[in-house]
């Protein structure tokens, strides 16, 4: 499935917004069958920060590892905030 | 002569805006008028004007080292997240009219990070008045964020109860992962703006307590100095003059 990130907004910056997001798109993750990829799409996307990333990123990682892709990662704000949470 | 009376022209030209322009601030509360009769003719007292023109950072540092607490004015003050992510929307929109959005991104979110940082770890701790100062000035290339929060080394001290003074946590908050809110995770927000301040022609003075750093682009190491006054919460300032 591919997570278009822009449906959350395009200024992803606060924390309590970040986990709103992880926690309102729990029905969704929940229906992904057991292989499935999850591409998580940046494009639209205008800032990200850690603290945001932090609520839905992390928890996305932890829960489907090395099934999550990332695509269109391009914008500085999203390649500096995955950069700081790779040194986690 | 601080209440001295002047025209709308005049208030135009020493802002170097239009005056449809302040009548559009005037409607929005950002710079009120005087006005003999509800049609009548606008006027602007000189002290707003001067206020008006005096550095955003002046005015938010006044606000934040007073020891009376005051509400700043309400075009500046961000009581709650959802009002300082509506201004931080409205600042990214007109920076995107002067600067590409590769900048445009790193700036907004250096400034989302500081902002919501305060709400973070004042969120029900607020010792007067909650939420934050928020404002910019395009025109010098200059924005500014301050609380009356509870500071950095009294949020780090929760979980390093042997930091002794403000220049020390301040230095740990821009150098180690290190949380306020232990057991959650986190505490990469001020490394993250510090990465981009390094990486781009942009500056940064950030003071808690009375310890400050000052980072521009190129700076390898956070060096911490003495302040001569003190604040209790944090006060920022970021500079993109270099996009001038």
């Amino acid at each position: 499935m591919i997570i278009q990130m822009k449906k959350f907004g395009i200024i992803l910056v606060s924390r309590p917004s970040g986990k709103e997001a992880w926690l309102a798109f729990q029905p969704v993750l929940n229906e992904i069958s057991q292989d499935e990829e999850i591409i998580v799409d940046f494009d639209d996307v205008v800032v990200l920060t850690p603290s945001w990333a932090d609520e839905f990123l992390t928890p996305l990682y932890k829960r489907f590892k090395d099934r999550v892709k990332l695509q269109n990662t391009n914008n500085p704000s999203v390649s500096a905030t995955l950069a700081i949470l790779a040194k986690q | 002569m601080q209440n001295k009376l002047i025209s709308i022209g005049r208030a135009a030209q020493l802002l170097g805006v239009s005056i449809d322009t302040l009548r559009r601030w005037d409607l929005a509360g950002r710079l009120q008028s005087t006005r003999s009769t509800p049609r009548g003719h606008r006027y602007y007292l000189q002290s707003d004007i001067e206020q008006y023109l005096q550095d955003v950072d002046t005015i938010a540092r006044r606000w934040a080292e007073a020891s009376q607490a005051i509400e700043p004015k309400p075009d500046v003050y961000c009581q709650t997240r959802d009002v300082f992510q509506g201004r931080l929307e409205q600042f990214q929109s007109r920076l995107s009219r002067i600067t590409p959005l590769t900048t445009v991104s790193l700036v907004t979110a250096v400034a989302g990070e500081i902002g919501n940082n305060s709400y973070d770890h004042n969120l029900g701790n607020w010792p007067d008045i909650p939420g934050i100062f928020f404002s910019y000035n395009i025109r010098t290339r200059k924005a500014v964020l301050a609380d009356r929060g509870i500071g950095i080394l009294t949020t780090l001290k929760r979980v390093r109860p042997e930091l002794a003074s403000a220049q020390e946590a301040l230095k740990v908050a821009f150098t180690e992962t290190i949380s306020g809110r232990f057991p959650e995770a986190r505490g990469n927000g001020l490394k993250f703006v510090k990465s981009i301040i390094i990486d781009n022609p942009f500056t940064l003075y950030f003071q808690t307590g009375n310890a400050y750093l000052y980072l521009k682009q190129y700076d390898r190491d956070v060096i911490v100095q003495r302040a001569k006054t003190s604040i209790r919460g944090c006060f920022a300032t970021i500079g993109f003059e270099g996009l001038l």
